[in-house]
């Protein structure tokens, strides 16, 4: 029988690997040894997603190993999230997300998206090409404390500002992020947003460090 | 000595033969909205009619001076030549070029390309109206050159096969990624050489699913660069190789793929780093783009002075023609795109690196 530590270990070589099966493998092990869901999920696909981000930073890997990455960890994650206590996940918060209508480049914010699931937020995802109207409707539906919004091209980055307008109109407290390949900081405070990720490679970055200090809280939280 | 016209110049200029004064033009997407409305168009009409096409792309040149014509204008026509439907978002008050809501092939392994399709593109819809839109603008604008552009086979791939099973299929199913890259690289020189065969001037080929914040060097050398040279070198000069995105770590391999296939010039947008660029390359190398398309033309925020100062900053880059780093987009401000222009002619009347003046 595989250790709590031997299973973490699996865990994270699995998705630094893109080992797909021992991932899936190695999580039902953790959930059928009673092992608790949320250090697997903390420590074995989230610490291994963060060396994934090193990797990436050092340009060792590009986009397709990233992805190749986190098929594996939503592998484990698919099996390990319905074993978090509800007290443990705490329901941290919710969060509208999507591609701005006319754009149907995903591949961003689905990375972005990867950072809410780890971290247990309970994620609308409103795919891609999204009509404006839409993600107003779907925050004032959900009261979702986060809009995220990505945006490809320079063509289709001005319906965010749109957007913001509308929601900050009917919820002025809500957290507008941007993301995609056109959008700048610059961009981003000229349309009122409150943070940015430039792009899929920056995505990564952000959404990786964002659960790197997840796991710390975590951590301070279990102390 | 007279001044030379838009075609007299923009020719001259990818022979490196001495000009009148700084090229302004592009060979990427050039459709912009006052055109449009002066014509009395709506922007989703103007990308699957020949006429329309073609009267807005001229426009768009006349009324801002711009030394070329551009068509076509957006990248799913081979895409819906495949068979895709695509969205043309006709109802939408806002400007939004069209795309491709649901592709017919899911998986990599789903994608069947056939000689069919590779031979016959041309024949079939909305292909066809290129090289109509492209013989008007030769009737109707005869002193302006006509730049034509097609994607690389990596991002036109993308654009019939969801880009994220593309980048993944490459390590996991590499021999049949290269098998359908080959397939769309045939597909593309048959496109291009049908819009030569029309008249274009010159031709552009982008490529920007490869920039180095996707693919590695690695990849990009073993897999992008024979396709790209391949390409390139079965098309007429002149032509010019162009990568959106992360390109620092790309510009050699890019140079390389013009100088081997009898190119001209090579185009970045504003990531990159053009100083550094220029030394690598030298100044045999027409260097073209690192234009920034929304902040300087069209940002509600960015001021005529400001355009201004941003346009100095791109020549003092060492560009050899301000040329927009990516598509122009539509809803430029009028007064600033003017001053771009009349900035990009008048600030330094001297030679550039790689073309002498007259």
């Amino acid at each position: 029988m595989a250790t709590k530590e031997e299973l973490l270990e699996l865990l994270k070589d699995g998705v630094i690997n893109y080992k797909e099966e021992q991932v899936k493998e190695a999580a039902q092990t953790a959930v059928d040894d009673g092992h608790p869901a949320l250090e697997m999920i903390m420590d074995g696909l989230a610490a291994g997603m963060e060396v994934v981000g090193d990797l990436y930073e050092r340009h060792e890997y590009f986009v397709p190993e990233v992805l190749m990455c986190a098929d594996a960890l939503y592998l484990g994650l698919d099996i390990l999230r319905p074993h978090v206590p509800k007290s443990d996940s705490g329901a941290v918060a919710q969060v509208v997300i999507g591609s701005i209508q006319g754009d149907v480049h995903d591949i961003g914010k689905n990375l972005v998206k990867m950072m809410f699931d780890v971290a247990g937020w309970e994620v609308h995802d409103l795919g891609r090409d999204v009509p404006l109207e839409n993600f107003v409707k779907e925050q004032l539906r959900t009261d979702a404390e986060v809009v995220a919004m990505s945006a490809m091209m320079t063509t289709t980055m001005l319906g965010m500002k749109k957007v913001i307008q509308m929601i900050k109109e009917k919820n002025p407290n809500v957290a507008i992020m941007l993301g995609g390949a056109p959008v700048t900081q610059d961009v981003a405070n000229l349309f009122g947003a409150d943070g940015y990720a430039e792009s899929a490679g920056n995505a990564v970055q952000e959404g990786i460090k964002m659960i790197g200090r997840l796991r710390e809280y975590e951590k301070k939280k279990a102390d | 000595m007279a001044e030379l016209t838009p075609i007299e110049r923009v020719k001259r200029f990818f022979n490196r033969e001495p000009i009148d004064k700084m090229p302004f033009f592009t060979g990427m997407g050039m459709v912009l909205l006052p055109a449009i409305k002066k014509l009395g168009y709506n922007f989703p009409s103007v990308h699957r009619n020949a006429e329309k096409m073609a009267r807005s792309a001229i426009e768009s040149a006349r009324m801002f001076n711009l030394d070329s014509v551009v068509i076509p204008y957006d990248m799913c026509m081979e895409s819906e030549a495949l068979g895709n439907e695509i969205s043309l978002y006709e109802d939408s008050e806002d400007i939004l070029y069209p795309t491709i809501p649901y592709k017919s092939w899911q998986e990599v392994d789903q994608v069947e390309i056939t000689q069919d399709d590779i031979d016959n593109v041309m024949d079939k819809y909305p292909m066809n109206l290129l090289p109509e839109a492209i013989k008007i603008v030769k009737t109707e604008a005869p002193d302006l050159p006509v730049g034509a552009w097609q994607l690389g086979p990596f991002t036109q791939c993308g654009q019939t096969i969801e880009l994220d099973k593309v980048l993944k299929a490459v390590f996991k199913q590499t021999d049949l990624v290269e098998s359908i890259l080959d397939k769309f690289s045939d597909m593309i020189i048959n496109i291009g050489k049908a819009l030569q065969a029309a008249g274009a001037d010159f031709i552009t080929l982008r490529e920007p699913g490869v920039a180095a914040d996707l693919l590695s060097p690695k990849t990009f050398k073993e897999l992008i660069q024979p396709r790209l040279t391949r390409i390139l070198a079965a098309w007429e000069p002149p032509k010019v190789l162009h990568i959106c995105g992360s390109t620092d770590p790309l510009v050699e391999m890019m140079w390389q793929c013009v100088v081997d296939s009898g190119g001209q010039g090579v185009s970045f947008d504003i990531k990159n780093n053009l100083l550094e660029t220029r030394k690598k390359l030298g100044n045999a190398a027409i260097i073209l783009g690192n234009f920034d398309v929304f902040q300087l033309p069209c940002a509600e925020a960015t001021t005529v002075e400001q355009a201004v100062e941003g346009i100095k900053t791109n020549i003092d880059g060492l560009v050899d023609a301000v040329w927009p780093g990516c598509d122009l987009w539509p809803d430029i401000k009028e007064e600033n795109l003017k001053a771009i222009e009349k900035t990009a002619r008048e600030y330094k009347t001297g030679p550039t690196p790689a073309v002498g003046r007259l």
